[in-house]
């Protein structure tokens, strides 16, 4: 729609170039490098983004937030006691002292030739050993730092962490490095002191994870069979010696032995962890533990066991084999696998969206499979993690996935006292799948959602969209409206279940209709919930939401392609309509019932359309992760934004602020756009002068409570009450041209939809027409006085324009019904 | 490690009757004592105090029957023709009886002896009532009349003949000496005080002829009944109708209040009593009888219900005392049993510990939680450790499939979830292959599991494909065919029947909705009424907490 526009920012606007799109660096995953616990085993240090975290291990809470990286860290290292090593792909090796959290030192190995880094290791001598590609597109080579001179040690080895492993120092000073190599069929060894080169090969099983004992001369290595090999004595001889354990399924992912390399730990996706007791046949497990395995860390005083999970939490597990502390960053929805071809990505990584809950100002979206997680975005911290589906994660099989019930759609009423959930659970392979409409009432008291009702299969095929009536006063019961595939909408609505006994209240399906046949797309709510408009492939439907009776269709020429995104303008624009196929984007009039605009041929899909709720604006998401922010009453963008991120865009959302933001557009003073991207990285579009998210939650701290205590403080009142009246300022209520937005409405409705000159009168008139109570007196002698706006408020003519097209329906209604009478009494 | 999540088993509410704190309840009644009497059991009153004698007037006599042993303690026979509405005094000492021939009489309990005759009603006295003070009694007579009668003077004092027809029912205020309530065949309900001669102070109009009345004990709400009628009146409010209650099919013939007052209870020729709440006049319990019922009397702390009916018989119900309930179910008193036993086990270590009189448990102690493994049921056990067809074999046990269903249809779906259902299925011998063959055709027509039978029958055609099948075997799968067969031709049936409801519901939408709303080029939408939307599509809702 922009094609113009779009080449370079608009200078007409003001302080449009200050708009600037960051990464939510707050939230971060803190599972992409394994953790590393610090000698006496008291801190845990995780690298996180940018950042590291030094955490206990006793509470879990984080002690020091380490912040100079300005790349990704690839890998920590303790250098000595208390001084920790990081370093980011560029790179830059940062020490820090972890006990006040203060940079000691920060050095580069970048060299000539060598620019980023995968992987770093510390083994502990005054070297480095850091991954770095190599002309190999798969793989990197490993190169050793002595100070300045660089060595290379292996090339073509794989580039994660885990397929480097280094120890076997047997009191001599010897340093034995292990690695596999990018196609991961063998295990390259070598022995810095006694300069002794091997590979081993085993099967056509495929390695997925190496680890070597600090001391004593032993290797593990893990494969995609879930096989453990444990090699003896690998560095002199040619066909080492090899014990097999094999427990798992599935891949293993990671393992590590303890201090003395009694015991050996290993995981994967099966999310159990397995205690090996190496030399004997025992082991234990500990089973459920959330999701996936990435990375197994073992303390250095055995204490404890720290694992990395794929749902972006780090879990401590004492000596009992029980999960003593979690620490958890924002839960990552592991892609749904197993969903049909034609699905987009979305639906795959982050099905429900972005959902706003009014109550809390938080976000609901996806956590693990089958939870939801609601997530502050002014603090960028997790309120809490619900578990909706409250079934056992189930884990794949090796040749087959096993999907688990995933929440799909999520609606939150408009006070947030109600949740709506969709979970979904399908098997491919059999062709089976279920679904469960779940309803969430929030208790105040137990300040929890208290499941209210549960309905299995509430349409025959998948439900495709949700949505609560806005608008309601609190005195009518919610309604809800759903639309699936099976070709139907239905209404779902609260209905009053209370008896003798106990008081209740469930939800029930009220109306069920189809339209032609067509497949419903999309739906959206008017503002005042007054209307709702349901997308019928490439016709929009109007119904009136109590007596879901038709009032309109609208579908023009222009318009060939399925709607995929509907969305009601808000506040002063509630009367256009705008609608997003995959590559046009259109506004319907529903007052007028004619088409406004319509912008066609994008350069990429539309991602996203979302209102802003604290505005008129709307700003529509591509693929190619261009923003458009406009109004819905016009084509033209107020602001457009290219190249927000590398990946592509799965969901959007405005975010209100807590206060708004003076000087700037129009469309960010009161709220702010998020966007995720589909490796769940959020990315906000805001202000520039916006910096940290810190500063917006800042109280004013009022003098008083800050004061040491004094004993004149004692004397002084803490409240002091006045008989004194303070005086208020009249604010101004009705101002205007009496009688406008009659006019202005009857000039504005078409005139084949007027109703009878005789019916609508009565009503003109009386709007014309001065009122003499005592009340509108007083306002008429205040405005008098100079500080009256003649132009209309345009709230206003919201609400006034609103009222004769429904008068006009109730006056039909009354004419139908004295028809019948008629008949009949003839 | 998060917990094992047990198995979700989706069971419909079950249609019909729910299962309140009311009906258990009076659930809770026993077999009822019957005792055969001559003529129909005209009035049944229950004395207030213990020990809860229960006056029953029928044909030409009143008998006043011990509740605990069903025996005739008293019987007074001195009437000529039939005797009506005995009514015991508060204090049970004395019992007061009409009779054909319009006299009253009063009868000592203890002596037996005849103490007075109230003579004056030229019709049959129907029913007559010690008032609260207990020295005057009201009578409602045949003559139109309602009498008040001194009891030492034997005297009448005041009467009132305003009613047009038979005065059949009558009641007087628990705590007002002097209000009383009388409800005639001429539709009418009134109330007297007998402090102002001139007439009665409400009349309220029921609409059909008045059986009984009843007037709570609070004094300002009083019900009337008459017709399959049942009526609430507002005292206060000079007689406005609260409550207009019609659960009966035949006329009501009888009212009583239970529970403190808490339930009203009717009987009907309609062979039933009907159990309301105050409250809200909904009826909460329904008690069967085998014949219509004429008069009921409940004693004060529910323990007996004593019901008159039209062919002579009483029937007297006892509730269950916790003995008793212990003795009719044995398998419960057995679980009673080892909970004690459990108990005692954690008794032992309170004893422990009262030896160790100077143990003090330090903050350190790590107090250990009771494991809840124990709740696991064995299906679940069997599902943790991926042990499916060990899983599946638990729920075709006879008790689970035959009466819980739902169970094995649960465990079923779970193991469709884990794709395991085939693994479970297969390698099966001729004996459970028939017991699984048997619970599919059963059940493949329930509507709330069939989806799941479906999914597990298609499953079984897959896996037995192409193995050698016994006779009997083979003779199964047919009859599941059968079973399917019949249940398509069903469902036809009933989609031509939906088609013509929705012809029939077109038509009158087009009616209704004809007119400039619909601005589409199309035809009117079909929009389905909301009882219709629910059948066509089955939905199943489950309500939780």
């Amino acid at each position: 729609m922009a094609n113009k526009k779009a080449r370079g920012p608009d200078k007409a606007k003001p302080n449009t170039d200050n708009i600037v799109v960051k990464k939510q660096e707050d939230a971060p995953d803190i599972v992409r490098q394994p953790p590393v616990f610090t000698d006496d085993s008291k801190y845990l240090c995780i690298a996180s983004g940018r950042q590291v975290g030094i955490y206990s291990v006793q509470s879990g809470d984080k002690v020091h937030c380490l912040k100079n990286h300005s790349f990704d860290i690839i890998g920590l290292a303790i250098k000595e006691e208390n001084v920790l090593y990081s370093c980011d792909t560029s790179g830059e090796v940062i020490e820090w002292d972890i006990n006040d959290g203060k940079l000691l030192k920060k050095t580069s190995i970048a060299v000539e030739g060598l620019k980023e880094f995968y992987s770093f290791h510390y083994p502990r001598n005054g070297k480095f050993l850091v991954s770095s590609p190599s002309i190999n597109e798969d793989g990197s080579s490993l190169f050793m730092f002595e100070g300045k001179r660089i060595k290379k040690i292996f090339k073509d080895v794989g580039k994660e962490t885990q397929s480097i492993a280094f120890g076997c120092d047997q009191g001599d000073g010897s340093l034995v490095i292990g690695a596999l190599n990018y196609q991961c069929d063998g295990v390259m060894v070598k022995d810095t002191k006694n300069v002794i080169d091997r590979k081993h090969m085993t099967d056509k099983r495929k390695f997925t994870c190496i680890a070597m004992h600090k001391e004593k001369l032993i290797m593990a290595t893990g494969d995609i069979s879930g096989r453990i090999l444990i090699w003896h004595d690998f560095v002199n001889q040619i066909r080492p010696v090899k014990t097999v354990y094999h427990w798992h399924t599935l891949a293993v992912s990671s393992v590590c032995f303890s201090s003395e390399a009694e015991y050996l730990y290993s995981g994967g996706s099966e999310k159990v962890m397995v205690k090996w007791r190496l030399g004997g046949k025992r082991k234990q497990f500990l089973p459920r533990m959330g999701s996936t395995i990435k990375f197994i860390v073992n303390a250095p005083d055995n204490i404890c066991v720290a694992t990395s999970h794929s749902d972006n939490a780090i879990r401590i597990i004492d000596s009992t084999n029980k999960i003593n502390r979690a620490i958890f960053g924002l839960v990552k929805h592991d892609p749904i696998r197993g969903l049909e071809d034609g699905e987009s990505k979305k639906e795959s990584v982050m099905p429900t969206g972005l959902v706003f809950d009014p109550r809390t100002q938080g976000i609901f979206f996806n956590s693990q499979a089958g939870f939801l997680q609601l997530f502050d975005p002014l603090r960028d911290s997790m309120i809490f993690n619900m578990d909706i589906a409250n079934r056992n994660v189930l884990t794949d099989e090796r040749n087959t996935v096993i999907g688990n019930a995933e929440v799909f759609r999520v609606a939150v009423s408009p006070t947030g006292e109600w949740l709506a959930t969709l979970e979904v659970w399908s098997n491919m392979s059999v062709g089976y799948h279920d679904m469960n409409l779940k309803f969430w009432r929030y208790d105040a008291v137990q300040a929890n959602y208290e499941l209210n009702t549960d309905v299995t299969m509430p349409h025959h095929d998948r439900i495709t969209s949700l949505a609560f009536q806005p608008g309601l006063l609190g005195t009518e019961y919610p309604c809800l409206v759903s639309i699936g595939r099976d070709l139907k909408f239905k209404i779902w609505r609260l209905v009053d279940d209370t008896d003798i006994y106990r008081q209740k209240e469930s939800w029930t399906c009220d109306v069920a209709g189809d339209f032609r046949k067509m497949m419903p797309t999309a739906t959206s709510f008017s503002e005042d919930g007054s209307l709702l408009a349901i997308a019928f492939q490439d016709t929009v439907t109007l119904w009136d939401p109590m007596t879901i009776n038709l009032n309109t269709t609208l579908s023009h020429n222009l318009i060939e392609e399925s709607i995929e995104l509907m969305e009601f303008g808000r506040d002063q624009c509630f009367r256009y309509l705008v609608c997003a196929s995959k590559s046009s984007l259109f506004a319907w009039d529903v007052i007028s019932k004619g088409l406004v605009w319509k912008v066609g041929k994008l350069r990429s899909p539309i991602r996203c359309l979302v209102p802003d709720p604290k505005s008129s604006y709307m700003a529509v998401v591509l693929q190619n992760s261009e923003v458009f922010v406009f109004a819905p009453s016009s084509s033209k963008p107020v602001h457009t934004i290219t190249n927000v991120m590398s990946s592509e865009p799965i969901a959007a959302l405005f975010v209100p602020r807590p206060n708004p933001l003076a000087n700037s557009p129009e469309w960010l003073v009161n709220s702010r756009l998020l966007i995720v991207d589909d490796q769940q990285e959020f990315y906000s579009v805001d202000d520039n002068s916006v910096c940290g998210f810190d500063e917006k939650l800042t109280t004013p701290i009022s003098h008083m409570d800050s004061l040491p205590w004094t004993p004149f403080s004692a004397i002084k009142a803490q409240k002091q009450i006045s008989a004194a009246k303070q005086i208020v300022p009249v604010i101004h209520q009705t101002n205007g041209i009496k009688g406008y937005k009659s006019v202005q409405s009857l000039l504005e409705t078409s005139t084949s939809t007027l109703p009878p000159m005789s019916r609508i009168c009565n009503s003109f008139m009386i709007d014309l027409m001065i009122k003499h109570d005592p009340k509108s007196m007083t306002v008429k002698a205040d405005s008098e006085n100079g500080a009256t706006n003649d132009l209309p408020t345009l709230m206003n003519g919201h609400i006034e324009s609103k009222m004769p097209a429904l008068k006009e329906e109730a006056t039909q209604q009354k004419l139908l019904t004295l028809d019948c009478q008629w008949i009949t009494k003839n | 490690m998060a917990s094992f999540k047990k198995t979700q088993i989706r069971s419909l509410p079950k249609i019909g009757q729910k299962v309140t704190a009311d009906t258990l309840y009076w659930r809770k009644l026993n077999f009822p004592v019957t005792v055969k009497e001559f003529g129909p059991i005209d009035y049944i009153d229950v004395m207030p105090i213990e020990p809860y004698f229960i006056a029953v007037s029928s044909a030409a006599k009143v008998q006043i029957y011990n509740p605990i042993t069903h025996q005739v303690h008293r019987h007074f026979t001195r009437f000529k023709e039939a005797a009506y509405g005995a009514s015991i005094r508060s204090d049970g000492k004395l019992v007061v009886a009409g009779c054909d021939e319009g006299h009253i009489k009063l009868f000592d309990i203890g002596s037996k002896s005849l103490l007075r005759i109230f003579k004056g009603h030229k019709g049959p006295v129907h029913r007559c009532k010690f008032t609260a003070d207990n020295v005057h009694v009201v009578s409602f007579s045949d003559d139109k009349s309602v009498a008040l009668w001194d009891l030492p003077s034997e005297t009448e004092i005041i009467k009132f003949s305003e009613h047009s027809d038979y005065v059949r029912a009558g009641c007087v205020s628990s705590i007002s000496s002097d209000l009383f309530l009388s409800g005639s065949f001429d539709h009418t309900v009134k109330l007297y005080d007998a402090r102002s001669p001139t007439g009665s102070t409400i009349s309220v109009d029921h609409g059909s002829p008045v059986e009984s009345v009843l007037m709570y004990p609070g004094n300002s709400i009083f019900v009337s009944v008459g017709g399959t009628e049942l009526r609430v009146w507002d005292m206060l409010a000079g007689g406005r109708l609260l409550a207009r209650v019609s659960q009966h099919h035949k006329t009501i013939t009888c009212l009583h209040l239970a529970s403190d007052g808490k339930r009203l209870v009717t009987g009907g020729l309609d062979r039933h009593a009907k159990i309301y709440d105050v409250q809200s006049y909904q009826v909460v319990h329904t008690l069967d009888f085998p014949s219509p019922v004429l008069s009921l009397g409940i004693t004060p702390d529910d323990f007996t219900v004593v019901a008159g009916m039209a062919n002579g018989l009483i029937s007297m119900q006892h509730r269950q005392t916790p003995a008793e309930a212990r003795a009719l179910i044995p398998k419960q008193s057995l679980k009673d049993q080892k909970k004690s036993q459990t108990t005692y086990r954690f008794r032992l270590n309170a004893d422990f510990r009262n030896i160790n009189r100077t143990f003090n448990p330090a903050t350190d102690v790590e107090v250990a939680t009771k494991n809840d493994n124990s709740l696991v049921s064995r299906y679940d056990m069997f599902l943790r450790k991926f042990q499916y067809s060990k899983a599946l074999d638990t729920v075709l046990g006879k008790y689970i499939r035959k009466k819980k269903p739902a169970i094995t249809v649960g465990v079923m779906h779970e193991l469709i979830r884990r794709n395991g259902l085939k693994s479970a299925l297969a390698g099966r011998d001729d004996s459970s292959l028939s017991i699984i063959l048997t619970f599919l055709a059963r059940n493949i027509n329930d509507p709330s599991h069939s989806k799941i039978i479906i999914q597990v029958a298609n499953t079984l055609l897959d896996v037995y494909e192409n193995s050698c099948l016994t006779p009997q075997s083979e003779k199964l799968f047919l009859h599941l065919q059968e079973h399917v067969n019949r249940e398509v031709e069903y469902m036809k049936h009933l989609m031509e029947i939906e088609g013509m409801l929705h012809i029939l519901l077109a038509s009158t939408t087009t009616q209704t909705r004809r007119g400039p709303v619909n601005i589409g080029q199309g035809p009117p939408v079909k929009v389905m009424l909301p009882s219709a939307a629910a059948a066509a599509n089955a939905t199943m809702v489950y309500n939780v907490g």
